[in-house]
């Protein structure tokens, strides 16, 4: 087996493993610190296929921001760990069947897909081409998501603002 | 034509109004003391948006902002409903009692963001607007619902959808991403170009175009989609449940529409569309379609509260107006666009009078409505008995035609089943309707319940809607040449 392919798979088994503990932790607090893992695979992955800048911008953002937001919400949520989030109305033994024929279908479909494949990763840096198509292709996308956390900020702001009399 | 960002502005006149009047109002609410002027100020903005939608009516057809949304009579067409929503929306807002105890800037702020995001959802020509837009009307839509402070429903309300929300556009989005890497492209274009000649493995297809859907379906609520809609309906303020059941509803058919069809099927030479060979997706629709109608009417027969019983009508509607597509064909899509017009205003109709009698009693239930007829309410009990019938179709009204439209596509093409289905389906509507309309007719006020008065404003919407709701029933030669003309699109 050549080294990259290795390395690859080193990081899809960090990714998947750190994944796993959070979804069935019964812990939550080792739910979210498990996310780090996840979080840190899927941005080697990122390193790996020669995207620096988004490998960049995902330890920024979701190690440093959206990981650290969870953490804080976990410890300051008043007997968060009592809560029982578990669905008792449909037990584990249909999930685990639903889930393994749809795992099968999956597996199967994409191992038989031509899929359009880029033609060799270049390891040249990208974000100076990345600002380049904000500005011009995708303009419009890039000030629509500009949009969609103006209204999002809004929002938070409005949801949780305590209620003062007029 | 395929234009560049700066060539594109000339046409894009309807989303600058719209964008300016939305950063406006978050100052103007700042400023102004009176702070009913900031939905006059909303109210104004909308009808320039308007105004400027139709006046692209002339414009060519075509490609802006290097191939992201398209200009063509379709996208004008959905622009054209969501700004009538949210216009009805906001002149309901106006007198709504709900809406005076909450924060009037962010309100109309938002409410407008989401007209703006279905501008989008119906124009989108690439997946990653696509994504963008639908999440902008989600988000907004999320903020809406739990817009009343210190209202446990309607936080319980927004969290379920946000959390239902969050689900659907993350299966969506990885659907979109096994397109993207089959295709290696998100314009639709492209797309086409590369899916039509077939040749790619069907299930791969079937199942990235099952997650694709569970998006696209939660927005226009049709099974298993739905479980949110009526605890949203219900929670939420009143004119915002109008809003989301008319104007998220036909943006999500718009997006539905533009992605399978245009991006995805080839158009026959009769007006037929060729879906991709050898993926059983219109049968896999038309079950979905018979399944939604009929678990939305069951659901509805034994509701108490006229919202959630609208919601349970509101999913049995999306699967009506299903059967449109699972015909594959432009009569079909004709249909369903006008449906959605009569829709919009029978729909708006029921929730204007829901929002009348909330208004004067604070009540919801179907209690809360015994002899309305008879408190003073006349009008508006004759109005909602207009527009529950017309949700019915029964004939002579709008529902009548809309739903004629719909069931003829259906048996032109010989699915008799998914026919007999919708109208086993209509029969059984009636009895939950009509058990609204004789509990405001024929059942006695008790001494307690409040007398029902209406502000102007309210009467003259109530008028408006009503005599549309009459007035497309018996004649509606002009809607059908609308909603025909309606049905272009842009693809080369």
């Amino acid at each position: 087996m050549e080294i990259s392919a290795l390395v690859f798979y080193l990081l899809a088994a960090i990714t998947i493993g750190s994944a796993a503990i959070v979804a069935f932790s019964r812990n939550i607090v080792y739910s979210a610190f498990s996310l780090l893992g996840t979080f840190a695979g899927v941005a080697g992955i990122y390193v790996f296929l020669g995207a620096d800048f988004v490998a960049g911008v995902q330890i920024l953002i979701y190690v440093g921001g959206i990981l650290v937001l969870i953490l804080f919400a976990v410890m300051l949520t008043h007997r968060i760990a009592d809560v029982q989030i578990t669905n008792r109305s449909a037990g584990m033994i249909p999930a685990v069947v639903i889930i393994a024929v749809f795992l099968g279908l999956l597996i199967q479909s994409i191992r038989d897909t031509p899929w359009a494949k880029a033609k060799e990763i270049v390891y040249l840096p990208t974000t100076a081409a990345i600002g380049d198509f904000f500005l011009q292709h995708y303009l419009l996308p890039f000030e629509l998501a500009s949009l969609v956390l103006l209204a999002a900020l809004i929002g938070a702001v409005v949801l949780s603002r305590k209620e003062t009399k007029e | 034509m395929d234009l560049n960002n700066l060539d594109s502005l000339q046409f894009f006149y309807p989303e600058i109004v719209l964008t300016g009047v939305i950063l406006f109002l978050i100052l103007v609410d700042l400023v102004v003391v009176d702070k009913r002027w900031v939905g006059y100020f909303a109210f104004a903005g909308c009808l320039l948006s308007l105004w400027a939608t139709l006046r692209l009516y002339v414009a060519p057809e075509g490609w802006l902002f290097h191939r992201m949304i398209v200009l063509d009579n379709f996208s004008l067409f959905f622009k054209v409903v969501s700004l009538v929503a949210a216009l009805s929306v906001m002149w309901i807002s106006f007198s709504s009692r709900e809406v005076r105890s909450v924060h009037q800037g962010e309100y109309y702020t938002i409410l407008l963001t989401s007209a703006l995001g279905m501008f989008f959802m119906a124009s989108s020509t690439n997946l990653l607007m696509a994504y963008l837009s639908l999440e902008l009307v989600s988000l907004t839509s999320y903020i809406l619902t739990g817009f009343l402070p210190r209202n446990r429903r309607s936080s319980e309300a927004a969290l379920k959808y946000l959390i239902y929300g969050g689900v659907a556009s993350g299966t969506m989005i990885y659907g979109m991403s096994w397109v993207f890497g089959m295709t290696g492209s998100l314009d639709y274009a492209r797309i086409n170009e590369v899916l039509a000649p077939g040749g790619m493995n069907h299930l791969t297809l079937f199942i990235a175009f099952l997650f694709i859907l569970a998006g696209f379906g939660y927005k226009i609520v049709f099974v298993p989609f739905h479980m949110w809609s009526p605890d949203v309906y219900q929670g939420a303020p009143t004119p915002i449940t109008a809003f989301l059941s008319v104007g998220s509803n036909a943006a999500g058919v718009a997006i539905l529409i533009r992605f399978f069809f245009p991006a995805v099927s080839r158009l026959g030479d009769e007006g037929n569309w060729l879906f991709l060979t050898g993926v059983e997706w219109p049968h896999f629709l038309l079950y979905v379609s018979m399944v939604t109608m009929t678990v939305g009417n069951l659901c509805a027969l034994n509701q108490q509260n006229v919202k959630r019983l609208l919601a349970y009508s509101g999913i049995a509607h999306a699967g009506y107006i299903l059967m449109g597509l699972v015909v594959l064909n432009n009569e079909g899509l004709k249909a369903m666009l006008l449906y959605i017009i009569v829709y919009l205003i029978m729909n708006l109709g029921a929730f204007l009078v829901v929002v009348i009698v909330a208004n004067a009693t604070g009540r919801e239930d179907i209690e809360g409505y015994r002899g309305l007829a008879r408190r003073g309410a006349a009008i508006p009990a004759v109005c909602m008995a207009i527009f529950l019938f017309s949700l019915t179709g029964l004939p002579p009204l709008a529902g009548f035609v809309g739903k004629f439209f719909l069931f003829a596509a259906a048996i032109r093409e010989e699915f008799y089943y998914l026919a007999v289905v919708a109208i086993i389906n209509s029969v059984i509507s009636l009895y939950y309707y009509a058990r609204v309309v004789k509990t405001m007719f024929l059942d006695e006020p008790s001494p307690a319940d409040q007398q029902v008065l209406m502000t102007p404003k309210d009467s003259a919407l109530l008028g408006v809607l009503s005599s549309l709701t009459v007035v497309f029933g018996l004649y509606w030669g002009p809607l059908v040449h609308y909603t025909n003309e309606s049905l272009r699109f842009f693809m080369k």
